[in-house]
């Protein structure tokens, strides 16, 4: 009796999860939202295109696809413990370096739209810009575990060890996303490396400097020559030539504009019907708006804003458990997603210029699923490993 | 998974190194830095999609809504018993805009795999291509060229942008634009159309009238019912994808009201009759032109209307204006004797004479001031028959001199001279009646045998009808009644008869017109051989040759007004060239009509061989 009584008071007891579930649903819901949303943005198009083959389900099929590769590598991700991405960490920025220059060379990268972005490898291809994100998470917070005694150590170490190290090897990668151009990825990438630097305890006021500095000789720059302010805020006003320049903008606002609170009803986009260009991928964002108005636009930047929240505490977790590069790892997976989102969506809504950045999860594009997987895959086991911590078993 | 050695040796080396000391503050300044963001992304979404989406769905709708017009589908115009007159059937316009199109040089193409970046880039167009166009069109290759590529210039000497429409061919058959459209060539589009086709082409030309290549009325029917044949074009507003297909309708579709059918009055077995008669009559007197109007006497419908010359409605090349003149109803001239029948009418109806009352005609000359009236029978004393019989110039002067001037004036206006005969056609005239209080002695008695009042073939006809039905003046309609209108009695039912009768004799030996006699059936009616004012002056040899009839005597069914229009000087006279068409008309038409012969057959009262022929001058 007394041990029935037991047992069942043992079953009521919670317990805790070994994962995070509610950051998996998170991102399950992501990925469906982007599935039904790439097959709705990219039907009408899909139909009439020569390139597709007319098949209307052109692209679902496809992503469907990336979704599965993608999800593997997620379990990949989750399965390897931590200590080994962190090990593996600078080999593997090398080797993110090393794809970055081969798709450079002409014959190897593969040029679509003006942007050598993609290598062709036997049935996929490649875009190594989207896992270099991947790379730098890893290696910026590695770099950061490592130079801890220097950043928080004498000025000058600070500068010299710390930040023109980071300097170059950003200069490095930043030229060649650059060259192909990868605009987006760029500022990715940039934010990414910055934000761990920041939080892996870099002097705050060196960092407010270098900020204001950058920050100033970069207006400076812009606003020194009209050409460039035209280039840059050219954005603000689409309406200025609709029909030229601003036309995409232009198509995607209205596209927001139509959605209303409510939105227009799944499948009922006009934006869609090859009014505006890249609906399934950079602009996903301005059909998902079209067709469930603000309510849609909330819930996807309500996901995003979980999924970045979450991630973030879990690096504070991993951080009150003394596990300083999987600290810095979490959180810099949350400023990817966070940022790239924050980007695609701004530029959906004209707040910034257009980069040429997906909406990760949702967007159309094989590379940005998986790479976006696998990240969360380790985000995952980061937080698995903080509980069995926490439940007080040894790694 | 493991890795045995490196793992080992880099755990080592982790051990060894100084560890960060990460402050909460700082991952909590880059959240929240990263918090704010996505609320000032979703601040910005209620921006645009709560508080600007007015302006935006505005900016949508210029570029892909659009007002499509719903053509109405014409109506059809029948004649009594439901003949097509006119239909519109649908036909292909091919049109372009050169706008969005450029010409590439001399043998190059375009590429296969060429694709349009924006709305705004031009589609280049290779010459092979505008050669395919040209020779599907039917057009030279340079004239194409010239209306897609030509480069404008405004006044100031400007170049202009190229036009965004122009059309390239109108009104193709469905099938040969189907070919045009096959070509695939940008910047070509069709658009469905309307054309009106006329099955009785030249016959009803007048009558009906015609469309411009819009669709509008132009002359005839087509103008004056423009409004109930066209009915009213519906609309609908739709969302068109980027190639321009019709996704959805936005606003409820009002669908057009096709026009309604037009019945005329008109019977087409008995028009064409009449335009076939009159047109060889005119040909064969080498007339400058001629009409003729059948009336139905006992509704006022009219029959038949034709004039001579007339015009192909179906064709679009360009229609002589004289040919489409109207002459029946627009044209005014002076009637000459067939005015004789009327006086006699008045001075009968007035009490004034009696069919045998005897006026001398004092040898056929008369004079009034410094004018004389000669007649061309000169007799003595006649009665009032005998007058109409041959055509007596004084005798109806006289019968005029015995009303009073206002008299004269109410019963000419009585019979529907002056007025308009209101029947809905364009440019109808009212025809000339000058106020009574002008008219001098003379004046009063030429009106008597025609001259110094003008009237159109309708009018005659309309006065004539009086006659047929027992003295009811009607109004005249184009349109088929279900029952007649209402009729004003004008004159007595027996000074109808009476005048009837005299009509009668004209046709018979001794009268005017022998020619106008129709085997089995009694016809009445009066020749008229009028002189043609030619700049003020009357003309020595211009005559407008007449005959105004009704036809059975017995029991009148219809009218026939026949006027030629200068016919050749030997064939002046109205009973050689327009009683033989009268004849004819009637005949025909009261066969058609089922009207039972009123006289035996095969009894054709000529005059004995070797009798001089009685043909009046007036």
């Amino acid at each position: 009796m007394k041990q029935i009584f037991y047992q069942a008071m043992k079953r009521l007891k919670p317990t805790m999860s070994a994962y995070d579930p509610a950051l998996l649903w998170c991102v399950l819901l992501l990925l469906s939202i982007g599935l039904v949303m790439v097959y709705s943005a990219s039907i009408a198009m899909a139909e009439v295109d020569k390139d597709t083959g007319f098949k209307a389900t052109y692209f679902l099929t496809r992503h469907s696809m990336f979704l599965v590769v993608g999800l593997a590598a997620g379990m990949f991700g989750f399965s390897i413990a931590t200590r080994h991405w962190q090990d593996y960490a600078p080999m593997l920025f090398l080797f993110g370096i090393l794809l970055l220059v081969l798709v450079l060379i002409p014959g190897v990268g593969r040029e679509v739209n003006g942007s050598r972005r993609w290598l062709s490898l036997a049935v996929i291809n490649l875009q190594p810009s989207e896992l270099m994100k991947f790379f730098v998470v890893l290696y910026a917070a590695d770099y950061a575990v490592r130079k801890a005694h220097s950043m928080t150590g004498k000025f000058i170490d600070s500068i010299t060890k710390v930040l023109l190290p980071m300097g170059l090897v950003m200069a490095l990668v930043g030229a060649l996303l650059l060259l192909e151009p990868d605009m987006g990825a760029f500022v990715v990438i940039t934010a990414i490396a910055m934000g761990l630097l920041f939080i892996g305890g870099y002097n705050w006021q060196l960092f407010a400097g270098l900020v204001v500095l950058l920050g100033g000789a970069f207006a400076a720059l812009i606003m020194s020559s009209e050409y460039r302010r035209a280039r840059v805020l050219g954005f603000m006003n689409p309406w200025e030539d609709p029909f030229g320049k601003g036309y995409q903008l232009s198509h995607s606002l209205i596209a927001f504009g139509r959605g209303e609170w409510t939105g227009v009803g799944l499948g009922a986009s006009v934006e869609k019907l090859s009014y505006l260009p890249e609906a399934h991928t950079d602009f996903l964002m301005a059909i998902i708006a079209e067709e469930f108005g603000f309510v849609g636009v909330t819930v996807v930047v309500l996901l995003f804003t979980f999924l970045v929240f979450r991630a973030f505490r879990i690096g504070l977790q991993a951080a009150k458990l003394e596990r300083h590069w999987q600290a810095l790892a979490a959180q810099g997976i949350g400023i990817w997603i966070g940022v790239q989102s924050i980007i695609n969506i701004g530029v959906n809504m004209g707040l910034l210029p257009t980069k040429g950045l997906t909406l990760p999860l949702l967007s159309f594009g094989g590379s940005g699923i998986v790479a976006n997987l696998l990240a969360l895959g380790v985000l995952l086991r980061i937080d698995y490993e903080n509980r069995q911590m926490i439940k007080g078993y040894s790694l | 998974m493991s890795f045995p050695n490196t793992a080992a040796r880099q755990a080592g080396r982790r051990q060894l190194r100084p560890q960060p000391r990460l402050e909460n503050w700082r991952t909590w300044f880059v959240l929240s830095s990263l918090l704010l963001l996505f609320a000032i992304l979703l601040g910005r979404g209620i921006y645009l999609q709560g508080f600007n989406e007015e302006f935006l769905k505005e900016q949508g709708d210029q570029r892909y809504t659009r007002n499509l017009k719903m053509e109405a589908l014409r109506g059809m115009i029948t004649d009594r018993n439901g003949e097509l007159l006119a239909q519109s059937t649908t036909v292909q316009s091919i049109w372009a805009s050169p706008r969005s199109i450029y010409l590439l040089p001399k043998g190059q193409e375009r590429p296969h795999d060429w694709r349009q970046k924006n709305d705004e880039e031009q589609v280049p167009v290779s010459l092979t291509e505008i050669h395919k166009l040209s020779s599907q069109l039917g057009v030279s290759d340079a004239e194409l060229l010239k209306k897609l590529f030509d480069e404008r210039v405004n006044s100031k000497g400007e170049a202009q942008k190229r036009p965004d429409f122009v059309w390239l061919k109108r009104q193709l058959s469905p099938e040969d634009a189907k070919k045009v459209m096959a070509l695939n060539i940008p910047g070509i589009y069709s658009q469905t159309e309307y054309r009106r086709f006329y099955p009785a082409g030249e016959q009803l030309a007048h009558v009906i009238g015609f469309t411009d290549i819009d669709g509008k009325g132009q002359e005839g029917f087509e103008l004056t019912r423009d409004k109930t044949l066209a009915g009213k074009a519906g609309s609908r507003t739709v969302i068109r994808d980027r190639r321009g297909y019709i996704v959805e309708d936005i606003s409820t579709i009002v669908p057009p009201l096709d026009g309604q059918t037009l019945q005329l009055s008109i019977d087409r077995r008995i028009q064409y009759l009449a335009f076939r008669e009159l047109n060889s009559m005119v040909e064969r007197s080498h007339a400058v032109g001629g009409a003729i109007v059948v009336l139905d006497s006992r509704t006022g419908e009219v029959l038949a209307l034709a004039n001579a010359p007339s015009y192909n409605p179906n064709s679009r090349t360009r229609i002589d204006p004289a040919h489409r003149r109207n002459r029946a109803v627009t044209d005014l001239y002076e009637p000459g004797s067939t005015m004789k029948a009327i006086t006699a009418a008045m001075a009968l109806d007035a009490g004034k004479v009696k069919p045998t009352t005897v006026i001398n005609t004092d040898g056929g000359r008369m004079t009034i001031g410094p004018a004389t009236i000669r007649d061309d029978h000169p007799g003595g004393s006649m009665t009032i028959e005998q007058i109409m019989q041959k055509s007596s110039n004084v005798g109806a002067a006289k019968m005029a001199l015995m009303m009073d001037r206002e008299a004269m004036h109410t019963f000419l206006k009585n019979m529907g001279f002056g007025e308009k005969l209101n029947t809905g056609f364009p440019g109808e005239a009212a025809g000339r009646l000058r106020p009574w209080k002008d008219w001098r002695p003379i004046e009063q008695a030429t009106m008597a045998y025609g001259y110094g009042a003008s009237v159109s073939v309708m009018q005659m006809a309309r006065a004539y009808q009086v006659f047929a039905s027992d003295g009811e003046l009607r109004p005249i309609t184009f349109t088929k009644l279900v029952a007649p209108m209402p009729g004003r009695q004008v004159i007595k039912p027996e000074t109808a008869q009476a005048v009837r009768k005299m009509l009668e004799m004209v046709t018979l030996p001794g009268g005017t017109a022998t020619r106008a006699q129709v085997i089995g059936y009694r016809v009445g009616g009066k020749t008229g051989t009028a002189k043609k004012l030619v700049n003020g002056v009357y003309s020595d040899t211009a005559r407008v040759g007449s005959f105004v009839g009704i036809a059975p005597i017995s029991n009148p069914r219809i009218v026939v007004a026949v006027m030629i229009d200068e016919p050749a000087f030997e064939m002046r006279y109205g009973g050689l060239v327009a009683a033989p068409v009268f004849s004819n008309v009637v005949a025909g038409t009261l066969r058609i009509l089922g009207v039972p012969p009123d006289s035996p057959t095969e009894n054709i009262l000529l005059p004995p061989p070797g009798a001089p022929e009685i043909l009046e001058e007036t």
